[in-house]
Parts: structure tokens; sequence; C-alpha cells
């Protein structure tokens, strides 16, 4: 389908040029960048303060933008958050030190709004719950190969995950006849794997599950700050099976990572997201994908390969969860100073 | 707008009245029996019936219907297409410099991108939330099921499929296959039509064939015309080889499965559906190595339970004041979801699953002698030569 | 070029389907007893059965709550607006303050736990001299309101017809005020009312927010308590007036349902044919203070 409205960019996308002292090595900009964290630790997620200086990535919190909803950016939005992950190690020395055009790998950030609760449209039929429309787009230079205004299959497919996920945990009786909107725009998305590989074997967009896992969290947070009725709030978490080797021999066996970046490893063969609700350690939306039957687990693991990977991405989630919490308290305390 | 809100959810809200889903709730939660309105055991599917290579057209086709009446055709066909992707990366940009045997790993083990599928069901737009949802679904576990074939190099045709589907969509370092697969629902689906689908894509893949490669190597590809010798697209491996016809590599299959209090079910029907707890879409395989059943993908699909209208208990009913109280009516705390329920008052659910559930549902689906193995041995009962 | 075509019935029961099912469901539950427990966040609270007694803001209940934080036990509390209940604990499910409605000692009752929506601390919720209540109208936060069955609300009249008249609903009035509040000091989604209800009261301003806002209907047998076969809904309502009524019903699809039939519901304010501001001079009339005509209307009273 082509937007025939605006008029596009090219279709192809561009991207900057490779110079040739990439391709020597040891220069260390064609390098992939390299997991700096345990297996089982998450990346930061950022704040922002009100005063929008330099992000710091000190803390381990995340800061939910309340100022969003005052400075007039949004204001029309019932709630707003604004989610952030920590760069990679890597990615911070080149943008201080830059060796190459090309950014090593991508940090994940995204807007989240939320309109509503709205009367339905006159066409819809009654509904005696809260009718949730979820709307997931990647702004057009989010990703390194450029995305059209138009909402692509993987966008709506985000756009059902995320709803399947809010949905589980909206009280959504207590508000008949009415409609939320959820949109959520990705300003940087997370890369599928590292830009200087060639789509192996196990390439699939394992991007987007790192994208979901925000969306969910963001979409929670902007949820509490609109006062919609939520049973938990429902944080999103993922896992992994990587293989670093290069070799790609069947000897290592895939291990168990909490909260992994497609970019620092060199094949992922199987990922699971889930949306979490702590309070009552329930899954609301569940996606994993790949083969989780190879995985090395600690000797007497008596654990199969998806389960384990559904627990790791449950604990992510429950990673994800704290700052998540921590974010809508505070939000909520300063609201509650400045009343 | 409604069309659209409703596609998301599981299939059309089924417009059931909160007593009659409280019925059926009950009867399917019974505790290890559950009473299916249909008369069905928990682990069996709906009658059904199936042929393939029904399209002369195409590389494969299947037909599926229900005894519904609702049908699927799936046609697949192939076509050759020059493989463009050195100039992305690192990797074959360094080829380039170095020389020509090391090979592009891309060029070896195909991509995604080459497998293409479209679902059209009647009443939805084809970008709605639904088909692209179901394509989605069910082209990730198609291109996902890489077989790590190391352990089989002494079976040719093992090792051709050792890079899974897209690998073996490779010709050779500059041409390969694309693959069209468009599956057409017949009618307005009654259920939630991913089991349908699946199924007929199952079947529709196992009797694509492809035309016999007669060029070798980095030739450009030229075929033999003689459709006879065409060969599959999931090789048949020789009977003598191995014992058994359930060691060949399998197309996936995608399983819809519903946990309702603590049973779990297969192959809901849209009344099974609606009250639902939880609805997982699990896809598995057969793993050629080890002979057992491998998970590929789950999915999480929204239950249309939670959009259920929730009925009002007597106790709370204008309509019933002055009424003599019913005992029985008191509220009682759900174990499975942890609400405060009258019994035969429904309520939409609201809420996840819980781990063990989602371990049940999975275990249920994947264990020895399980229904995974019945479905396939299922679909291998279907004669495709 | 052959085709070989097959067609068969499938019909697949797994052969001992029963018994490995029972099994099965045999080990889940042995299981289960080992599986992993949430924290009970609420066992503190629990244990003082007594804690609250007497106290308004009770020190065992937080002062803000977020969504999914346990509260208490429903054998202690009784659960308000913004909570919910799971595994006999209530949760809150809104982020805002907590608020402990005390338990009436005659009536037997729990004490009732709520988050408010407004974000005014509870002890501002009683009344107390102006100054506070001013300061706290200043900084309003905002929050959703739905209009539910028995809310006052404040909604414009956007069309007039023979057997029923269609407003748009503009302000949910709160609880925690009466109707007889300046309505500037309620809090609503819209954060400025008055600016609302002025503009409103003008015919030419068709603002196009209309659409996003929840329509009504005053039906005919729903405008006044007598004489209900004689009302001409001309003489009740015109395009553009400001009318206070009371939800009777949540409605169809598309429109909630109103009532006007109290003295103190009807119109409030309201412009004359030549475009000046009427005051009221009975139950069914305003006046035009420059041209001295009447109009007639369903009047509300003035408070």
């Amino acid at each position: 389908m082509n937007d025939r409205r605006r008029v596009n960019g090219p279709p192809g996308g561009t991207r900057p040029p490779v110079y040739a002292s990439l391709l020597e090595t040891g220069t260390g900009a064609g390098d992939r960048s390299q997991r700096q964290r345990q297996p089982a630790e998450l990346r930061k997620i950022c704040m922002h303060d009100d005063n929008l200086s330099a992000p710091a990535y000190q803390t381990n919190l995340w800061h939910f933008r309340t100022s969003v909803l005052k400075t007039g950016l949004i204001p029309s939005a019932s709630g707003s958050s604004y989610l952030e992950f920590e760069p990679s190690a890597s990615l911070t020395a080149a943008r201080a030190n830059p060796k190459s055009l090309i950014p090593p790998s991508s940090a994940l950030k995204l807007a989240c709004t939320v309109h509503g609760p709205k009367p339905l449209p006159r066409s819809a039929a009654f509904s005696p719950n809260l009718v949730l429309t979820t709307h997931v787009k990647y702004a057009p230079f989010a990703a390194r190969k450029r995305k059209g205004h138009v909402r692509d299959s993987s966008e709506r497919d985000l756009g059902v995950h995320l709803e399947t996920a809010l949905r589980g945990a909206i009280i959504a009786e207590r508000w008949p006849k009415s409609g939320l909107d959820i949109t959520i725009t990705i300003l940087e998305a997370e890369d599928d794997r590292w830009w200087g590989d060639a789509p192996d074997s196990h390439d699939a967009s394992w991007g987007m599950m790192n994208v979901l896992a925000g969306c969910i969290s963001a979409a929670s947070a902007a949820i509490a700050d609109a006062h919609i009725d939520c049973l938990d709030l429902v944080a999103g978490g993922v896992a992994a099976l990587v293989s670093n080797d290069s070799t790609n021999s069947s000897s290592s066996a895939p291990r168990l990572m909490l909260d992994a970046d497609p970019a620092e490893h060199r094949s992922i063969v199987s990922a699971c997201v889930v949306a979490y609700m702590p309070a009552r350690d329930e899954i609301t939306e569940l996606w994993l994908k790949g083969d989780s039957s190879k995985a090395s687990l600690a000797a007497g693991d008596q654990r199969t390969g998806h389960e384990a990977l559904i627990d790791g991405a449950v604990d992510a989630a429950r990673g994800a969860y704290t700052v998540l919490a921590e974010a809508v308290r505070e939000s909520l305390q300063r609201a509650f100073d400045q009343s | 707008m409604s069309n659209q809100r409703q596609a998301s959810s599981a299939s059309q809200t089924p417009h059931l009245s909160p007593a009659e889903l409280s019925y059926l709730y009950t009867s399917l939660s019974l505790p290890r029996a559950p009473i299916r309105p249909d008369g069905r055991s928990p682990t069996q599917f709906r009658p059904l019936s199936a042929e393939s290579n029904i399209l002369p057209g195409t590389n494969g086709s299947a037909r599926i219907g229900f005894a519904d009446g609702t049908q699927a055709i799936v046609g697949v066909k192939a076509e050759v297409e020059r493989t463009n992707l050195a100039t992305d990366t690192l990797a074959s940009q360094s080829d380039v410099n170095d020389s020509e045997e090391h090979q592009g790993s891309a060029a070896v083990s195909g991509h995604g991108s080459w497998v293409q599928m479209s679902i059209e069901i009647p009443g939805f737009r084809d970008d709605d939330a639904l088909p692209v949802f179901l394509s989605e679904m069910m082209r990730e576990s198609l291109v996902g099921s890489v077989t790590e074939g190391s352990g089989k190099a002494d079976a040719a045709d093992a090792a051709e499929m050792a890079g899974g589907l897209k690998g073996r969509l490779v010709i050779n370092k500059r041409w390969h296959w694309r693959l069209y697969i468009d599956v057409l629902l017949l009618s307005q689906p009654l259920s939630y039509p991913l089991p349908l689908l699946s199924l007929t894509t199952h079947l529709a893949l196992l009797s694509t064939k492809l035309p016999k490669l007669k060029s070798q190597g980095e030739e450009d590809p030229f075929f033999d015309d003689d459709w006879a010798v065409a060969e599959y697209l999931y090789p048949r491996i020789s009977s003598q080889k191995t014992k058994l016809p359930s060691q060949y590599v399998r197309p996936p299959v995608t399983l819809l499965v519903i946990s309702v209090g603590e049973n779990v079910i297969f192959d809901p029907n849209r009344e099974e559906i609606a009250v639902a707890d939880a609805v997982l879409a699990i896809s598995l395989t057969r793993d050629s190595e080890a002979g057992s059943l491998k998970l590929l993908s789950i999915r999480t699909i929204d239950p249309p339970s939670r959009l259920t209208q929730p009925a009002v208990p007597n106790s709370e009913n204008v309509n019933m004041l002055g009424a003599p109280a019913p005992t029985e009516d008191i509220a009682v705390l759900n174990p499975v979801t942890g609400e405060e329920e009258v019994p035969g008052v429904w309520r939409p659910r609201r809420g996840g699953i819980k781990r063990s559930v989602i371990a049940n549902m999975v275990q249920t689906v994947l264990k020895k002698g399980g229904v995974g193995e019945d479905v396939l041995e299922g679909l291998e009962g279907v004669e495709v030569e | 070029m052959k085709y070989k075509e097959s067609l068969l019935r499938m019909a697949w029961t797994p052969r001992n389907v029963l018994s490995t099912y029972r099994a099965d469901l045999f080990k889940r539950k042995f299981l289960d007893s080992f599986a992993f427990h949430p924290p009970n966040h609420c066992s503190t609270i629990t244990s003082h059965p007594l804690a609250h007694k007497g106290q308004h803001n009770g020190s065992f209940l937080p002062p803000l709550a977020i969504p999914g934080q346990c509260l208490g036990s429903v054998d202690n509390y009784g659960a308000g607006p913004g909570t919910h209940i799971q595994q006999s604990n209530i949760y809150a499910s809104i982020a805002g303050p907590v608020v402990l409605d005390p338990a009436q000692p005659k009536a037997q009752t729990k004490g009732i736990i709520r988050i408010t929506r407004t974000l005014l601390p509870s002890k501002q919720t009683a009344p107390i001299a102006g100054g506070a209540h001013a300061a706290s109208a200043k900084s309003k936060p905002r929050y959703n309101t739905l209009p539910a069955v028995e809310s006052i609300v404040l909604a414009r009249v956007t069309r007039v017809q023979k057997r029923q008249a269609t407003v748009s609903i503009l302000v949910v009035l709160d609880d925690t005020n009466t109707p007889s509040a300046d309505p500037s000091k309620t809090a609503s989604d819209n954060d400025n009312v008055a600016a609302i209800l002025s503009s409103a009261a003008n015919p030419e301003n068709h603002s196009s927010t209309d659409e996003l806002r929840f329509q009504a209907q005053i039906r005919k047998e729903d405008v006044r308590a007598v004489e209900k076969d004689r009302v001409i809904m001309d003489e009740m309502f015109r395009v553009g007036d400001i009318v206070r009524g009371s939800v009777i019903s949540l409605g169809d699809q598309s429109f909630y349902y109103l009532t006007t039939a109290r003295n103190d519901l009807g119109v409030v304010m309201a412009r004359s044919e030549a475009g000046n501001m009427m005051f009221p001079v009975s139950w069914n009339q305003m006046r035009d203070p420059y041209t001295g005509v009447a109009e007639q209307r369903k009047v509300a009273r003035p408070n």
C-alpha cells in the first residue's frame, strides 16, 4: 500500500558509507561491541530529570517525565511517559570519541501517550468494557533502515502484542462505553543484529522483542499516569539464548542472558518476551520464538529450555518493575507535593 | 472500526449471554473431565476433510474443510530471484577482498524475508490486525525452524534441510527461491481460524515441489522441465535409511490451546474460546535428530472472555428486591483466578496466566505421546506422494 | 505432469487420553504445592486488625499508593473506588492518595479504603475554611471521570427535536462537591470549566471537540416531573444552553440518558434571541436584561 498523500523519501533507504578503514581489523571502529554485563544483569533504564539536563545514567532509575504533560508537548494526552534504555558501553564510547560514522549499536528510546477515556465513535457497537486501541509506530529515522510513514506488518504485529499485554492488566468494566487510545512512537529502535553481520541462520527480528518489552513498561506507566484502573503495573522483560562462538560449531551450547542486546551477540538462538504483573505473579503476554531446546543450563537444573527462558524473562520483568514502580510513585509524589 | 476492534481479540466475541457463558465455563472447568459442547474429549480435534495438490497452477496446494463448513485453501508458489544481500555487510565486503571461497553467510543460510505469507479472510481488510497477526505467527515458526543438522551430514537429504526452510531456498550464492504462501479462507471464520490455516499450510508445504536443478555450482540456474522429477521442498528420506516415516523433516504446525479452570483443551470452537482463561498458540515441529517434538514459538492470544458482559448476582439485582434471599448466593474464592465469585454468575476474566498453567499447556502439547505427536501423525497419514 | 489426489477424513483421538491426562493433572497438583508464591506484602497490615481504629489516615496505610499495591485484607476493610479485591486482599488499582473512610460505629460496617482521583490530601476533603480550598483549586490536577448513573453533569444542548434534546456532556461534577459548589472548584478532565461554560453559551462556538465528548439525550418524558405529556421541547431547551442534569442510564451505544425532572436541574445558562445572557425569573422563564424579553426554558432553581 503506497502512501500517496506525502512526498516520500527513497523507498530503499540510505545508509552511511563504509570506508575502507573500517575493514581493516584492529582499528576498533568495525568491531562488534561486547556485552559488559553479567548474564543476569539488566541494562539501566534512563532517567530524565524535570529540567531536561543531560541524562544521568548513574542511578538505576527511570523517571517518567511529568514535565511532558506540563510543557505542552502533548497537551491533550491524559497520560504519557518516556522511556530510554542505557546505551551500551561501546556506544557511549563511540559517541564520545567517534571513529566511524556508523554507531556500533543503538539504544531504545520511545514515547507513549494515552488518550481517553473518550466516547466511542458513533459507528461502534455498545461495549460494557473499556475498548483499548494500541498503535505502535517506528519513527522513520528510528532504525538503520528507513521506515515508511504507513505502518507495516511488524508494527501492526507489535500493536497486537501490546494490546494483549495491556488488556490483561486493565480493569475494563470500570469504563463502560469508552475507548482508550495508546500511541507509542519509537524514536530509536534496537538493532536486530550487529550491523556488520550478514543475516545468518538464526536471523529474525530479535530487536522487536526488546522494543515490545519497552513498549509494555512505558504504556503501563502512561496508563497509571492517566488514572485508568488496572490490576497491577505490568512490566516487560526479555531473555534470550545466545551463542557467541564465531565458528558456529555446535560445541558450545547457547547460554541464557537477560535483557540481551542483539548487537552484542553473534547470534540469538531463541528469545522470549513477557508482560508480567508481579503482585499477582501472572503473565499477560508471552511471546517466545526460536529453538530453545539446546539451552545450557546450570547442572542440576531440571527445567526445559523454554521454561528457563520464560523464567528468565520474568526475572528481567521484575527488574524493570522496580524501576517502573519507582517512576510511577515518584511522579505521583511530585504531583501530590505540588497540589 | 468495530471489525478491527474485534479482530485483535481471539475472534469475534460470540453473542452469548452471561448465563450461557457461566454454564459453558462450569462444564469446561469440571476437574479432570471437562464436558465440551460437542462431546469431544479435551484433546480431540474436530473432524476434517483434507486433500492436497488440488491446484495445478501452483507448486503445492492443499484444502482442508471443517465439518462446520469453513474451508481454507493454500497455494504455494515459488519464483527464482537474484540474491542481493552482498552490499549490506562488512562480512561480504571482506569476501570480495579475500577470496571467492569465503562465502557470505547470508547466501548459505538464506533469509527470512524470502518466505512471504499473506492471509485473506472474508470480512477483514488485509491490513487488519487479525490477518497480520496470524501471518506473522505462522511465518515466524516457518522460517525459524532451523535444524542443526550437523550430525546428519551422511544423509544427503537431511543435510539439504540443514538450514531449515530458509536454507532449502538457496540455489547458489547468487540465486534463491522466493516462496509465496497464499492462504485463502473461503468463508467468514466461525471460530479462531488458526488451527485450520496452520494445518492447511502444513499440507500445502508438504506437497510443494520445486523443479529439479540442472545447472551446477555458481552457474545461472536452469531447471528440468519434467515435473515428474521435480523435488519436494521438504525432501523425503529414502525409506531404507530410516526406520520410521516420522523421521521426515516436516513443516511446523501451530496449535491453538486454551485453559479453562484447571483443564487444557485443544482446538476450541467459538463458544469454548469465549470462556477461556488463557489462549496460547504453540508452534512445534519434529526434531529430526532426537525424533521428539521441538517447540518453535509460543504466543499468547487475547482471550475474548475479557470483553464479555458480566452477570449480576441475585443479591445485587434490583429486580430481585423483596424476593427471598437465595441461600447459595455467596461469593467464594475461585482457586484458579483468585477472584471472589458467586458460583454460576459470570464475570469477565481479567489478569494474566500463571506460569504453572503455561508450563502445563506446553507440556501437554510436547510430551511423548501427547497431542503434538498425534497431530503430526494424523497429518502424515494424509497421503502426499 | 501428474497429480495425486487424496481425500480422507481425519478424526484423531489420542490413544489413552484419559489416563495420561489424569496422571498429568495429579503431577501438576503435586508440583503446585511447591510452586512459587508471590511475596505477600500484606502481612504487616493483616497482623494488626485493629491498628487502623480511630485513625483517619492510619499509619499502617500508605499515604500514596500505586496500582497493584496491597492495602489490607477484606476482613478489616471494605474496598472502595480505585481499589480491587484479589485473594481476599484489597489492592490499589490507580495511583493516588489513600483515603480511609472511618467505620460507622452504629452501622457495624468496616472502614472503606478508597483511592481518590483528586490529588487533594485527604484532610482537605473535609470542609475547611476557604483558604485551603482556594489554594487547592488553583493547581487543579487532571483526572478522568466517566458519567455514571445518578452523577450530576453539566451539558450543552446541541440539538432539539420533538421527542428529545441531544446534549454533549461537558463536566461530570464530583461526588465530594455538592452541585451548589462553584463549578470552577470541581476537578474534572476539563481544566478550565469557566472557560468551557462561557464559550459554550455562545451558539456561534460549535467547536469540533463535541465529537470527543460523551453524548447524551434528554427525552421528552424526562424533562420535568409534572405534566409530562404537555412538554414542548422547543419551550424547554434551545441549542447552546447549558443544562444541569442527572444521569439515569448509560443508555445505548451512542447516548447516555439524562433527566432534568428535579427542581435543581434544568437550564443554568442561556442566551436570548438577541444574544444576551439571560437571568432566571421563574421555573419556566428566563429574561433578557437588555431587551426585557422573556423566553421559556426548563429552568434550574438557582442556588
